[in-house]
């Protein structure tokens, strides 16, 4: 049975838009053209599809359902309390089996020792061989010649696909001779080779999940590699969600008292002064913490720690959302008071046209690209800041993968000797690319639509 | 008379682009000397300035050539001596005099900064006579002043006492007197003249201005496209120039007087401001019920016949911006009134003053801001055709946008390009089209050809003068340049802080003013003397 949670619909809303988006830029040569200078820089489309396969990793991730499990007369049967992800479907070898406790990646045993039974009489200590991978080889015997072996496999299956999607769209392109713009795009070799890159890492992964922990596991023995993936949703979830609440605040506030002022700006100014001068992780607290007094009181209301778990991250984007606006708006008054006195601007009022088209029309194209560019940094700084709020506590629930919750794990695997390092490598493995492309992505999308940078046009 | 300074085969690249932007440089400037460096923007002149003082821009590489300075090549010597170079020996002075100072340092310490002497108390005195021989004559006050509470002349005669402080045998002046109102220029020329004469200076003089070179150098090099092509004495110039492009810039500064119409039998007025007031509140405090005002158009009355060219001429804050922002609802009127085609704009409702809107238009002064960067040509030729027009239809559109850009002498393709892929004067020529295409009765035009070269302000002027004689619309032209405004209005006003201090019509004020600010802004129009 499909469920739906809280932060599910709102993902499915932000890729319909998504969605929406690109069928408008199809439809509208102009932009179009603009976007398509993006798909022909290096860096605009390898951050492109990284970013892509990201989300949907996060949308894969975002499709819950529960499992039926059929009494014993196999015709009657009850849905698991258990909500289950399409992804967790797909990534089966890494999300069925755990072990004990920790194990270092591509590791047969576990990384303590522990007083094993040979027999009924002698004991010995030992570290304990793992109980599901590590000790499963496919082809050979030799860890190294195994993992090669299934390397070289894995490319090859991984050269194969990527060939038959670039063939399936490639051709689709060619049929449809009328838009030149899209079959120039995938006209291209940079493009097929990030393509294939990005599935041959991923299929490497997959193949070796099979047979080994690539990423160890944690201390009660779930795999590593596992966790991070599923922390994918978490970070994009708060990155974009964030950003949508904060957005509105942020443009039209910063606009209108820029470009009205008098009044108007006072007031906006003392709004977001007044939420300045209060410290954001306080806020934050306190919000989170009404948040769950409110479950406690109510238990009812939510079925399952799905539920609850899904609320808190929800609650968190909202309260994040609410604190992250003002830097923007702050930035955004200044721009638009700057361009109400620009000539353009008075040209147009010598047309007589009214404000609200004035602002649609002048001040909102001049703007976007601090839009832009702040929200990607935002994006970033707020999947960071996921990280920050979940080590003291106050993030996303303890049972929700993230990698701030990874780390703040790792705070005692790094204090204990030896250390358990591959949590934390994970996690910040995983924030590094994401954070990485986002950054990159948003450079060539300002360059974009700059008129002036005018690289496009030589 | 001996040999100062020599630049010898002087080439220079954009390092990105490989492309030669300076291509064999050679001149001579002699001991107390003054050499004026003329050509448009982009001849390559503020960078040849540069080169000799080597402050270059990091993107720019010196290829070929020399630079001598007493005999010493310049381009050779290491940072540290040329440092001392450019403290003792050669010194510069920069366009803006208001961003040249740091605002948040006095005159006196800004000033102390020039000298290599230690002693306080002599350099104090050093100082103030310093400022008294560029014509500050209560130094002792101004040396505790900050920039922000001098005028711009004054600004930009503490610059010059900063150059010359150290006593220089080269001053570079890059365009010293642009941003400057013309009475105020003739101050600064006539002292750069007198220090020249007083202190042996020599002076490379930077200018697109050829009658400001004419009134103050010896010699005259005129570049293009990073080449000298021409040099001469300055009285030698004048009389025959040699090269075309010289002679094209020369024929730019005189403006074909306007013939005498006819006394049109339009009698009707296309415009009439009476008695227009136009005050702002300054700095309003939560606290005090005192306004206070500042007088930005007081009592001005202007009237414009319909077909006729009327100017206001005043330097800068003087109102006549306000009054030109008045007019088209820009700034609120505090009392007077305002007739466009005998209709009271302040009076109409809003619907009306929509249908009237397409009567009067006006062209701003700068073409780089006044067109969205980040629209296409057609998107802003159509945005007040749109508006005002909103029955119009696609192919009647089609059709008046083709028309008017080949009125402004433009083709169909600039509709589908962004404004930054034009050159200042096309973009001009593209606003003029926006409200061209509306059919306006009366156009204010606002400092048009003030940010654009020479050659170019020539073309706008002809251009504008052209769409009169076709179409009979009323101009109402503002502008700081009284020789300008003289060969292209029929009548004149002359303002001074808000007020009219003189009104007529143009050839009576010109040549028999009896105003005693009008002959003051005449005399001090720099004019070419042969």
């Amino acid at each position: 049975m499909v469920t739906f949670l809280l932060t599910d619909i709102f993902f499915y809303i932000i890729i319909l838009s998504l969605f929406l988006y690109i069928r408008y830029v199809i439809n509208t040569p102009d932009i179009l053209e603009t976007w398509s200078y993006v798909f022909k820089n290096k860096t605009g489309i390898l951050s492109a599809i990284v970013l892509s396969f990201f989300m949907m990793i996060a949308f894969l991730d975002s499709i819950h359902f529960k499992e039926k499990i059929y009494n014993n007369d196999k015709k009657s049967y009850v849905y698991s309390s258990e909500i289950k992800s399409l992804l967790d479907t797909i990534l089966i070898p890494m999300y069925e089996n755990t072990e004990k406790s920790y194990s270092s990646p591509f590791s047969g045993h576990l990384y303590t020792k522990e007083t094993i039974k040979v027999s009924d009489k002698i004991e010995e200590r030992d570290y304990p061989k793992l109980l599901h991978k590590g000790n499963h080889n496919k082809y050979f015997e030799n860890n190294l010649y195994n993992i090669f072996l299934t390397l070289i496999i894995a490319l090859a299956k991984s050269f194969l696909i990527s060939i038959f999607i670039y063939l399936i769209i490639f051709r689709r392109t060619l049929f449809k001779k009328d838009n030149r713009m899209i079959s120039a795009l995938f006209d291209n070799k940079f493009l097929f080779l990030s393509v294939f890159s990005i599935i041959s890492i991923s299929l490497v992964l997959y193949d070796l999940s099979f047979q080994y922990y690539v990423l160890g596991t944690d201390k009660v023995g779930v795999d590593v590699l596992y966790k991070s993936i599923k922390s994918i949703r978490t970070g994009i979830l708060i990155g974009t969600l964030t950003t949508i609440v904060m957005l509105p605040f942020a443009v039209f506030l910063g606009i209108f008292a820029g470009y009205i002022g008098g009044i108007v700006d006072d007031i906006i100014q003392y709004i977001y002064t007044t939420l300045n001068s209060i410290p954001s992780v306080l806020l934050i607290a306190s919000a989170i913490l009404m948040l769950q007094v409110f479950m406690a009181n109510n238990p009812l209301e939510f079925e399952n720690i799905y539920e609850r778990a899904d609320m808190r991250l929800f609650f968190l984007c909202m309260i994040l959302g609410l604190t992250s606006w003002t830097g923007l708006c702050r930035l955004l008054r200044g721009e638009s008071m700057k361009l109400r006195e620009v000539e353009y601007v008075q040209a147009s009022k010598t047309f007589g046209l009214s404000k609200f088209s004035i602002i649609v029309r002048h001040v909102m194209p001049n703007i976007m690209h601090i839009v832009i560019i702040t929200v990607v940094l935002d994006f970033s700084a707020l999947v960071l800041a996921e990280a920050v709020l979940s080590y003291v506590n106050i993030g996303v629930d303890p049972t929700t993968y993230s990698w701030g919750n990874m780390i703040n794990a790792a705070r005692l695997e790094m204090s204990r000797e030896p250390v358990v390092w591959w949590s934390l490598f994970a996690a910040f493995l995983f924030m590094f690319i994401l954070v990485l492309f986002a950054n990159l992505f948003s450079d060539v999308v300002r360059d974009a639509f700059d008129p002036r940078a005018s690289k496009h046009y030589e | 008379m001996s040999k100062l300074l020599n630049v010898k085969n002087l080439s220079l690249e954009i390092k990105s682009s490989n492309k030669n932007i300076l291509k064999n440089i050679n001149f001579d400037i002699y001991k107390s000397e003054i050499v004026s460096l003329i050509g448009e923007s982009g001849s390559g002149k503020s960078l040849t300035a540069l080169s000799i003082i080597r402050l270059l821009e990091k993107s720019c590489r010196i290829t070929d050539g020399e630079i001598n300075y007493l005999n010493k090549n310049i381009l050779l010597l290491e940072e540290k001596k040329m440092r001392a170079i450019r403290k003792n020996e050669i010194s510069m002075i920069f366009q803006e005099p208001m961003r040249s100072l740091n605002p948040v340092m006095n005159i006196y310490d800004q000033l102390k900064e020039s000298y290599t002497v230690k002693n306080t108390k002599n350099i104090k005195k050093e100082i103030i006579n310093n400022l008294v021989s560029v014509g500050i004559s209560d130094a002792e006050r101004v040396i505790s002043l900050y920039p922000h509470q001098l005028s711009g002349g004054m600004k930009q005669r503490v610059m010059i006492a900063m150059a010359i402080a150290c006593k220089p045998k080269l001053l570079i002046a890059d365009e010293p007197t642009t941003s400057l109102d013309v009475t105020i220029q003739k101050q600064v020329l006539d002292l750069l003249l007198e220090l020249k004469n007083k202190m042996n200076m020599s002076i490379l003089f930077i200018t697109h201005d050829l009658a400001v070179a004419s009134q103050i150098s010896d010699k005259i090099i005129v570049m293009r496209d990073g080449e000298i092509i021409e040099k001469a004495n300055t009285t030698n110039f004048f009389k025959n120039p040699k090269n075309t492009y010289s002679k094209s810039l020369l024929d730019s500064t005189h403006y074909l007087k306007k013939e005498n119409k006819k006394e049109t039998n339009h009698n009707d007025n296309t415009l009439d401001i009476k008695n227009l007031r136009v005050y702002f509140e300054e700095s309003k405090s939560f606290f005090s019920k005192q306004k206070k005002f500042i007088k930005a158009v007081d009592d001005v009355s202007i009237k414009i016949k319909t077909g006729s060219t009327h100017a206001i001429v005043g330097e800068s804050g003087s109102g006549k911006t306000t009054v030109a922002k008045a007019v088209m609802g820009l700034a609120k009127i505090t009392s007077g009134s305002i007739k466009i085609q005998n209709k009271d704009i302040s009076n109409l409702s809003s619907r009306e003053t929509i249908n009237h809107r397409k009567n009067y238009q006006m062209i701003f002064q700068d073409p780089f801001s006044s067109l969205n960067p980040r629209m296409r040509i057609g998107a802003i030729i159509k945005e007040g055709l749109c508006f005002l027009n909103p029955e119009i239809n696609k192919k009647e559109m089609d059709f008046l946008l083709e028309d008017v850009l080949y009125k402004v002498g433009m083709t169909n393709d600039a509709l589908k390009k962004y404004p930054h892929e034009f050159s200042g004067g096309q973009r001009q020529r593209i606003a003029i089209a926006r409200v061209l295409v509306l059919n306006p009765k009366l156009l204010i035009c606002d400092e048009p050809t003030s940010s654009l070269d020479v050659t170019v302000q020539k073309q706008v002027i002809n251009l504008l003068t052209e769409i009169q004689r076709r179409s009979n619309v009323s101009y109402l032209f503002i502008s700081h340049d009284i020789k300008l405004v003289s060969s292209i209005s029929d009548t004149i006003s002359v303002m001074k802080n808000g007020k009219v201090v003189e009104s007529g019509k143009t050839f009576d004020i010109i040549n028999h003013t009896k105003n005693e600010y009008t002959k003051k802004l005449l005399s001090s129009v720099p004019q070419i003397i042969n």
